[in-house]
């Protein structure tokens, strides 16, 4: 079917990227000037000169015989990433920034030193895992590099990971290869999301991870290199680049590290967060999820709070935030020891304070959007939609079809483990929630396996 | 905890043997691995052939949902309906709320809907 595909300047190179990704090289597009479509398109009457001064080129794009080329491109090349590359200079360090260079250069870098990955050393990290090197973990989308562990090693080593951290960041990739998780969106949004990786259970104390204060920051080689390694391999087996087909307009708000921390099983009242979400207890797990700008409740060291007034201020957060997607909403709520303590004092279980969470958000109907942000159609008009489409669950669709009516209160996901509670922090601390507004799943846990080189995760 | 020993004598090992390297001939190569992931490629395709005057044609323009793309659509319909008096203008915006998603089961509906497209705004 003949077509014509209008995008903007600032997009052209994604679009074409995307087209080659498919197959269809040769798809005629149009790019509207960026710095002038994104203002007018607020109106009709504003963007009518934009359209006026396209249309003779969309009526040609139509009509316009094919060139040899457009209706038989040739055939893309499978570009061979295996062989090794040799990179001589003065000394140590000359050769050490040469590679820093060319990495960087061919877009195999993010900004920061990297550790050359010679042989010897990618060798090393794979020691770390029961887990044959040419073993295929999956596709990394959006151009569908294949990821093998020696892939995945080589990322781990140019990240300054130890090898011993080498299974907590293979299942990590192997939560965002999940054929449910919306990985295309989160790599290359405009969004800038920013995927969260928590790492659960006893083996994130033997690693050394982060979960007290400044457990987002920076200091801790296992959360800052397990992060970047995760980082480091979507960009290169993804094969996404900033203003080429990652286009997040800010950047993601944690570049290099992802918002990598663990929880803090010791200090919390209730069983470890990975065993709610299925797994058993003493299981080490990897989970990896994705946010926007994290909110931050609670006061710190400097004001004071209730615990009960946090999870208000939550509550509150959710239903004035919208929009009211419960087929793929999922909201990690990190509470700080103390609070969860508190909480737990007055009576709650994780269990409990995910149905307090699920009942206090919801939505009267009333208040569901006539127009969701994205498409045609109203909020009421969607949740149907999801319903009858199953993404949302079959058990769950009652409960939204009875409630879409007035008088009715819609929950805002679709259950209540759907309030994903993991306690870190310090003491004092914050609260923080992230949540991901995406219109598709991204969050997976994986328990971790193989592992060689430590007491937990065999 | 033997091994977590081994991993910087392993090291420094690698960064011994270059310098000694580079001391005996005064410069050092490093070997390194290519980091990417190799790309299946797709089977590549070539766009449809066009058929002349979009005069009698029916046209079927697919808002992809994003902020202001009805606007840029709804005049790019008014203008087509001026200059092709003939041309039929069908609108059709992809599902609610799926803007960014893949639809393999949607697009093959846009073929039934008329005989050519126009898709925007991409971004």
């Amino acid at each position: 079917m003949p077509g014509a595909y209008f995008t903007t300047t600032e997009f052209l190179d994604d679009a074409k990227s995307a087209a080659t990704d498919r197959g269809m090289p040769g798809i005629r597009t149009l790019a509207l000037p960026a710095d002038k479509y994104y203002v007018a398109r607020a109106s009709r009457q504003e963007v009518q000169p934009i359209v006026d001064a396209f249309f003779d080129k969309m009526v040609d794009d139509l009509t316009r015989p094919l060139t040899a080329e457009e209706a038989k491109p040739s055939q893309v090349q499978k570009l061979l990433e295996s062989a090794n590359i040799k990179v001589t200079g003065k000394d140590f360090l000359d050769a050490s920034q040469k590679v820093n260079e060319m990495f960087l250069e061919n877009h195999w870098a993010d900004g920061l030193p990297i550790v050359p990955p010679t042989p010897q050393l990618v060798k090393a990290m794979e020691a770390g895992t029961t887990l044959s090197p040419k073993e295929v973990l999956g596709q990394v989308a959006p151009k569908n590099g294949t990821a093998t562990v020696e892939k995945i090693a080589i990322n781990a080593v140019m990240a300054g990971a130890k090898p011993e951290y080498f299974p907590v960041i293979l299942v990590g990739m192997e939560g965002f290869l999940n054929k449910h998780y919306d990985l295309t969106h989160v790599v290359a949004s405009t969004g800038s999301f920013t995927p969260v990786v928590i790492v659960d259970g006893p083996i994130a104390k033997e690693l050394n991870f982060n979960s007290g204060i400044g457990m987002l920051g920076i200091g801790w080689q296992a959360n800052s290199t397990v992060g970047r390694a995760l980082q480091l391999s979507l960009l290169n087996l993804g094969q996404t680049w900033p203003q080429v087909n990652f286009m997040g307009l800010t950047g993601r708000l944690e570049a290099y590290t992802f918002y990598t921390f663990a929880e803090d099983t010791a200090k919390s009242p209730w069983e470890p967060f990975n065993v709610s979400e299925g797994f058993q207890p003493g299981d080490s797990t990897v989970t990896v999820s994705s946010s926007g700008n994290p909110q931050v409740f609670g006061g710190g060291a400097v004001a004071p709070w209730t615990a009960q007034g946090v999870i208000d201020q939550i509550v509150n957060q959710i239903r004035s935030r919208g929009p009211v997607w419960p087929h793929a909403q999922k909201h990690i709520i990190v509470l700080h020891p103390d609070c969860a303590v508190e909480l737990a004092n007055h009576g709650y279980t994780r269990k409990s304070l995910q149905e307090y969470l699920y009942e206090q958000t919801r939505t009267p109907y009333e208040k569901l959007a006539k127009q969701v942000s994205f498409g045609e159609g109203s909020e009421e008009d969607f949740i149907r939609a999801s319903v009858a489409d199953g993404r949302i669950r079959p058990d769950r669709a009652q409960i939204f079809l009875d409630n879409l009516k007035p008088g009715g209160r819609i929950p805002v996901v679709q259950s209540p483990a759907d309030f994903h509670i993991v306690v870190a922090g310090g003491s004092p601390g914050y609260d923080l929630l992230f949540t991901y507004p995406g219109t598709n799943w991204a969050h997976e846990t994986v328990k971790v396996t193989g592992a060689t080189l430590t007491k937990e995760g065999k | 905890m033997k091994s977590r020993k081994n991993w910087p004598v392993a090291a420094a090992l690698v960064c011994a043997s270059m310098f000694l390297a580079g001391t005996a001939a005064a410069q050092v190569t490093l070997e390194v691995m290519n980091p990417r992931g190799e790309i299946p490629p797709p089977k590549t395709l070539g766009i449809s052939p066009r058929g002349g005057s979009l005069d009698g044609k029916k046209i079927v323009l697919i808002d992809n949902g994003k902020y202001g793309a009805s606007n840029f659509l709804d005049a790019l319909a008014d203008k087509l309906k001026q200059k092709y008096s003939t041309a039929t203008i069908v609108m059709y915006p992809k599902p609610a709320a799926q803007t960014i998603t893949d639809l393999p089961q949607w697009y093959p509906t846009v073929k039934q809907q008329g005989d050519l497209f126009v898709f925007g705004v991409g971004d």
